[in-house]
């Protein structure tokens, strides 16, 4: 009962905070052109529009009698609807409106990521995101179950094994996870495989040979050259399912494409690797740091006092307790862990929010992307955290009660 | 330490000043005791020390480059007025049709193709150095030059001169945000923390990202000298909630202090109290969370880089993590990461190693000593590992 | 006359199956334990332990020479000031050193015949820097592991402690219950298992025992009636655990006679375990006795300083085997579920025994959280854990140290209280004085990691004898004369990385002579039970 309350309180506590990040993304709008946030909100200006968005025109256009401009009835009414001729808190009411009820505009027609992409344009981006969205959370997933498998149990090592190889172990590899970023790990490794350090498929050809060993592991279908008689293997299909449920493992599961699933599951493995290693740099040293501290606590002495053996002693009494902490942790550095996505994403050329945001990037920025893909990764920072702290209040009796 | 002796726990901090009366004699100020201790167990630890040994010596290089006789934009000068085609993109000189004219601070590879693998030196242009790290190219087609060597000694000023405004300044503002919330407590408590809760829910990167976007469309931040006010200012935007989060929690502890209750009955006010009793005794996390900071800034602006995004006011830039990144797209002449990669010879691959290995390194030894550092500050200032 | 003991009669094994007259609700008149006498057996026979803390400061000589014996059924104080070093006797008797600073370096530590040190020495290395002072220290991890192992044979089981700070001493993130429950599984699982596969639920007698308890308890009336009633529904069910869980579940209770004799029946539910849980139970017990046999062998070990690797091979090759085939329970999934049961039965044999150190509401005390509870509380629970499984010798680290005095008269009343019930020895490790006046019946005084005095408790506070106890009862204020001033013992506690020469206490010493500078006093006999270590004395020295 307890558990619910402290549920519902911290969802109550959320909304400040998802109110308080659009604030910020609404304050770097207002900052921008009128024309990029008319073209941003509502879209390309339709065809049959004669002046487009801009404030003025000819009155001939309309057929109108007087000479001169007039204003254009198509930017009256739409910055009507954005409210940006009315006071800020206004503008700021509608914002928050809009951005609550997922109207995050439109893309483009012109900016970079359309000509990345060009299945995109002119779709809100809102349906956009939701494309993508799935790709991003199977690879966060998998890359969250790599790290918790790496980090707790070695952590928790390096803690009993205090100053022996594997703490020295670990020590290596979270000052190197620190050191390499995504982007400096993600070439490193590409470069390895693709200068023939890979296995061969097929001896002769080092295009094969590189192509090959790297389109396994990435986005891209291997091209019939390296293969004899042009043939695919078997187990690699032609496509990526997407439904029901939008998560392409998922839905080759339930359509019974055992391989094709795999195969994603396969494409994700490098990508999650480099993930996690940024991560888990940051998260090892705390997993050990909180074990050395439990374990001089009280109650490990009173268990061993208890007669009870020493690897339960370890693993259940103060591997609870230090659970607490790297749970904590690992909500605060979530963020970061976030952060990797768009870096990753588009060095192994995978589907994803993170890859969206860099096409938001190239020449003329679209800014619905922009914004829109900012939000949609802080509502995932903010789910996280409200998990962690559910967790956490589920592990430690104490919390429950304030 | 000595099992199931009672002791009182230890403080947090040696108090900064424990009784305030006037100095007779020569009695140690605490506060150099502490620097002093801190300074003895860092000797102690082997990583802390080569960590601060090659700051150091990057901090020599950063000097030694900063006087160098000819700046920056005197080069693009120099090859404009030499008559070479115009510096185009940051390039220093230019490569037509067959003849290369190498300015002052130009290699020129043996064959004259920007491809090879080892370029060797031209000693009569050798200002900058002999060191044979070759050359920046762009595309085949059109293939200009750039010195690594230089951009690596430079990439040093800005890696390390950039960090540190950023950090300093974040650090202050950070500092006074987290001070104040943790001195007042209460609703003034809430609300900043609040505050610094939004700024931490957007991941750092997408954040700095859409910051500069917009701020980079601002009028006053189109010069050049203005753009390194940018770069500051929207990083300093997204980093000083860290440091408020971390000194308000120190601040929280060490307001309970006996030390604290000690100078208040003394009669010490609101201001004097945080300025001069708070602020000093609770700054000592910060210390570790700067020093890792500064290590995390150059990386974070390769990545930047990297995503594409315009951080520098010319693509060639002489900074580490620009030089690493954009090694990835300049052989290929490809639009995305997938297409360079796919248009590899064995042996020869169009991503030149050379370009990406040297300022890769770089980073990769910056960034790890400056976490050496930091993590040997972390143990040292660890109240709890008692010794 | 002197301090040489008999020769234990008879090492007995340590109870793996006791009897547990406690378990059942209605106290039972236990067999009258013997008084304790010179001629008791000595449970714990402690020679010359010293132990040493290696620290970037130096080596600090923590304990120097220690030696003590306790016999059966007595409680023996040890006192002394603080960081005199009587915790880390108690730990260094049980080895819960912390090992990064400490060892243990030398000693005997004799507790039933078995060596509780044995293998020590094998485990590190020690080379003294004698420029610096500092120490190298060498360990062999494999054979402090196997140390380690060979004491989780005795801790819990022959040795129980309880700790200073009851608030920390829990663990805070599981319940009571589950603590509690992890030491009677531990130790008696084996006899709660076979009571639980005898149970009887189906027998006739069940429901008209559980129809008279209901009757009962609806009558009102006292508790004790109802206890009754409720021992008959034990035996009914063949189960002591479900007296206390049908006392507790109609207690308080305003339902109407069917709904309570209901609720019987619903709790009744948990004896009756279907073929998967019974199957995971003798599993369980196949575990079990094979630990227990493990620890018997570890035991031997240390008894005879004979390693036995074959045997302790096959026992462990087997306990292996049993815990992969364990996987199988836990594959299912159905782990949680199946080891309901057996959760259930250790929680409601908790309750009873949390009746016993007279805890008003033991279902919620057992269900609740450590952080919810008392420091009074915490410490009966302490108790509770520290006595279910019958220990020979109780070692109490400063129990009542942070508790107020009226909790502290209590829980010493419970541990006299239980010690008599039990027969279990006591060593009570405190500063207080007064304390000691109250439940010790020999005193030993520590001083900077020496015993400098043992005598009888009455002894000791009528004819304190060495300098050190004659200034500590000085020091006392005396109620009766008040105006007397405050004496105290001059100087300070000596650092112990460089302890004074000869005898450690002769720089604050009114007596000092120019021999306790440089001879280290020997420990003499001065008269019944009464030993002393100083150079004023010049009895005959005690032989170990």
């Amino acid at each position: 009962m307890r558990m619910w309350i402290y549920i519902v309180r911290r969802l109550i506590l959320v909304v400040p905070i998802i109110v308080g990040v659009m604030t910020i993304t609404f304050a770097l709008v207002s900052a921008l052109p009128i024309q990029d946030r008319l073209i941003s909100s509502f879209g390309p200006p339709p065809k049959n529009a004669p002046c487009g968005y801009s404030p003025v025109c000819p009155c001939s256009v309309f057929g109108l009698p007087q000479a001169g401009n007039c204003t254009n009835p198509l930017y009256q009414r739409d910055v009507n609807k954005l409210g940006l001729d009315s006071p800020v808190y206004v503008q700021w009411g509608i914002y928050i409106g809009n951005s609550l009820t997922f109207q995050w505009g439109y893309v483009d027609n012109h900016s970079g990521a359309s000509s990345a992409d060009s299945l995109i344009q002119g779709e809100p981006v809102a349906t956009v995101l939701s494309w993508l969205l799935p790709y991003t959370l199977e690879l966060a997933i998998f890359s969250l179950i790599i790290i918790l498998i790496v980090s707790i149990p070695l952590g928790n090592l390096a803690a009993v094994y205090r100053n022996r190889p594997v703490d020295q172990a670990s020590r290596v590899i979270s000052f190197s996870g620190y050191a390499l970023p995504g982007f400096l790990l993600g070439t490193f490794l590409l470069m390895a495989f693709v200068l023939g350090l890979g296995p061969t498929f097929n001896g002769e050809d080092p295009t094969c040979k590189a192509q090959s060993f790297f389109q396994v592991f990435y986005g891209s279908w291997p091209s019939q050259l390296c293969y004899p008689n042009g043939q695919w293997p078997s187990w690699l299909s032609k496509g990526v399912i997407t439904t029901p449920t939008g998560f392409p493992t998922l839905d080759a599961l339930i359509h019974g494409q055992g391989w094709l699933a795999l195969d994603s599951i396969i494409r994700m493995v490098l990508p999650a690797l480099v993930i996690a290693y940024g991560t888990i740099a940051g998260l090892l040293r705390f997993v050990r740091n909180s074990m050395l501290e439990v374990m001089n606590l009280d109650f490990v002495r009173t268990a061993r006092s208890k007669g009870v053996p020493e690897n339960v002693v370890i693993s259940k009494h103060a591997g609870r307790n230090s659970l607490n902490v790297t749970i904590t942790v690992l909500g605060l550095t979530f963020a970061f862990f976030i952060g990797g996505f768009p870096v990753v994403e588009t060095i192994f050329d995978l589907n994803g929010v993170g890859r969206m945001f860099v096409y938001a990037l190239l020449a003329p920025y679209d800014f619905g992307l922009i914004f829109g893909s900012t939000l949609l990764f802080t509502f995932l920072v903010v789910f996280a955290n409200i998990i962690v702290d559910v967790l956490y209040a589920y592990l430690d009796p104490r919390v429950r009660l304030g | 330490m000595s099992a199931g002796v009672t002791e009182a726990p230890a403080p947090l901090a040696e108090p900064a000043e424990a009784v305030p009366v006037a100095r007779r004699g020569r009695r140690p100020n605490p506060r150099i005791a502490q620097m002093k201790r801190t300074w003895y167990f860092l000797r102690r630890n082997t990583l802390a020390m080569v960590g601060i040994v090659i700051l150091v010596i990057f901090i020599l290089i950063a000097i030694y480059a900063l006087f160098q006789p000819i700046p920056w934009t005197q080069l693009q000068q120099e090859c404009a007025s030499s008559g070479l085609y115009p510096p185009v993109n940051g390039c220093l000189c230019t490569y037509s049709s067959g003849t290369v004219s190498p300015g002052p601070n130009c290699y020129q590879t043996p064959s004259g193709y920007p491809s090879d693998i080892a370029p060797t030196i031209d000693f009569s242009h050798g200002t900058l150095g002999p060191l044979p790290l070759g050359s920046i190219t762009t595309a085949p087609s059109n293939p200009t030059f750039y010195n690594i060597y230089a951009g690596l000694l430079r990439g040093s000023d800005w890696s390390l001169g950039v960090s540190v405004a950023i950090v300093g300044t974040g650090a202050l503002i950070g500092l006074l945000v987290g001070a104040i919330s943790g001195f007042f407590g209460g609703w003034v408590d809430e609300a900043l923390m609040r505050i610094v809760d939004i700024f931490l829910s957007i991941p750092q990167i997408l954040f700095v990202i859409i910051v500069i976007a917009v701020l980079v469309a601002l009028p006053v931040f189109q010069p050049f000298g203005m753009r390194v006010a940018l770069l500051i200012v929207g990083f300093v935007i997204v980093w000083w909630p860290f440091y408020a989060r971390i000194v308000r929690g120190q601040v929280l502890v060490v307001r309970e202090q006996k030390y604290v209750e000690a100078a208040k009955a003394s009669g010490a006010g609101g201001g004097r109290l945080v300025l001069r009793h708070i602020i000093p005794n609770s700054v000592y996390p910060i210390f570790v969370q700067m020093s890792l900071d500064v290590g995390t800034i150059p990386l974070l602006l390769g990545t930047l880089v990297y995503l594409g995004f315009p951080v520098f006011p010319t693509i060639y830039f002489p900074e580490w993590g620009s030089m690493a990144a954009l090694s990835v797209y300049s052989g290929a002449g490809a639009s995305t990461f997938t297409d360079a990669l796919l248009t590899c010879q064995f042996g020869t691959c169009v991503i030149p190693w050379w370009q990406f290995l040297f300022p890769g390194l770089m980073l990769f030894l910056y960034a790890i000593s400056v976490n050496f550092l930091a993590d040997g500050l972390r143990d040292a200032l660890d109240p709890r590992l008692r010794r | 006359m002197s301090a040489v003991s008999q020769p234990l009669r008879d090492a007995s094994p340590l109870p793996t199956e006791a009897s547990f007259p406690l378990s059942a609700p209605a106290p039972t008149t236990p067999e009258p334990i013997p008084a304790t006498t010179l001629s008791s057996p000595v449970v714990l026979d402690v020679r010359d332990l010293k132990t040493y803390f290696f620290t970037y400061d130096g080596v600090v000589l923590a304990l120097d020479g220690v030696s003590f014996k306790v016999r059966r059924g007595e409680t023996l104080g040890l006192v002394g000031e603080t960081g005199c070093g009587k915790s880390v006797t108690a730990f260094s008797v049980t080895r819960l050193i912390p090992d990064p600073p400490g060892r243990v370096i030398s000693g005997k530590v004799l507790f039933r015949g078995i060596d509780l040190l044995w293998g020590l020495d094998a485990e590190a290395k020690i080379k003294i820097n004698p420029k610096t002072g500092r120490a190298k220290v060498r360990r062999s991890f494999r054979r402090i592991k196997a140390g380690l192992e060979r004491m989780s044979a005795v801790r819990g089981r022959g040795i129980s402690m309880i700790f200073q700070e009851p608030t920390q001493a829990m663990n805070p993130v599981f319940s009571v219950a589950d603590q509690i429950s992890e030491a009677l599984i531990l130790h008696q699982g084996t006899h709660l298992v076979d009571e639980m596969m005898s149970a009887t639920p189906d027998a006739p007698e069940v429901l008209p025992a559980m129809e008279a308890l209901v009757d009962v308890t609806r009558a009102g009336g006292d508790p004790d009636t109802a206890r009754r009633a409720a021992a008959k529904v034990a035996e009914a069910v063949h189960l002591p655990s479900f007296g206390t869980q049908s006392f507790y579940l109609v207690r308080d209770s305003e339902l109407s006679s069917e709904d309570m004799v209901r609720r019987l029946q619903r709790g009744l539910r948990r004896t009756y375990l279907s073929r998967m849980e019974r199957r995971y139970l003798r599993y369980r017990r196949k575990r079990m006795v094979i630990e227990d046999e493990l620890h018997d062998l570890y035991l031997s070990e240390m008894r005879e300083g004979r390693v036995d690797r074959r045997q302790r091979r096959i026992l462990r090759g087997r306990r292996t085997r049993l815990r992969l085939g364990g996987f199988y329970y836990g594959v299912w999934g159905i782990r949680g579920r199946i080891q309901r049961p057996l959760r259930d039965e250790a929680f409601w044999r908790t309750v009873g025994r949390l009746e016993e150190v007279s805890i008003a509401n033991p279902v919620q005390v057992a269900k609740g959280y450590p952080h919810e509870l008392s420091g009074g509380m915490l410490q009966r629970v302490m108790i509770t854990m520290a006595l279910s499984v019958e220990p020979t010798i109780l070692i109490a680290d400063e129990p009542t140290t942070a508790l107020d005095v009226t909790i502290q008269a209590q829980i010493l009343e419970l541990m006299r209280e239980l010690k008599t019930r039990i027969g279990t020895a006591i060593l009570l490790i405190t500063h207080d004085l007064a304390v000691i006046a109250e439940v010790a019946d020999r005193v030993c005084v520590m001083y900077a990691g020496q015993i400098v005095e043992t005598a009888r408790a009455r002894d000791l506070y009528t004819h304190p004898l060495h300098p050190y106890t004659q200034g500590l009862l000085a020091s006392i204020p005396n109620l009766e004369r008040p105006d007397k001033k405050l004496s105290s013992i001059p100087g300070s506690v000596p650092d112990l990385i460089h302890p004074p020469e000869g005898c450690r206490f002769h720089p604050r010493c009114p007596y000092a002579m120019p021999v306790c500078k440089e001879v280290r006093p020997p420990t003499t006999v001065e008269g019944a039970e009464h030993t002393v270590a100083c150079h004023l004395y010049k009895g005959t020295v005690a032989v170990e």
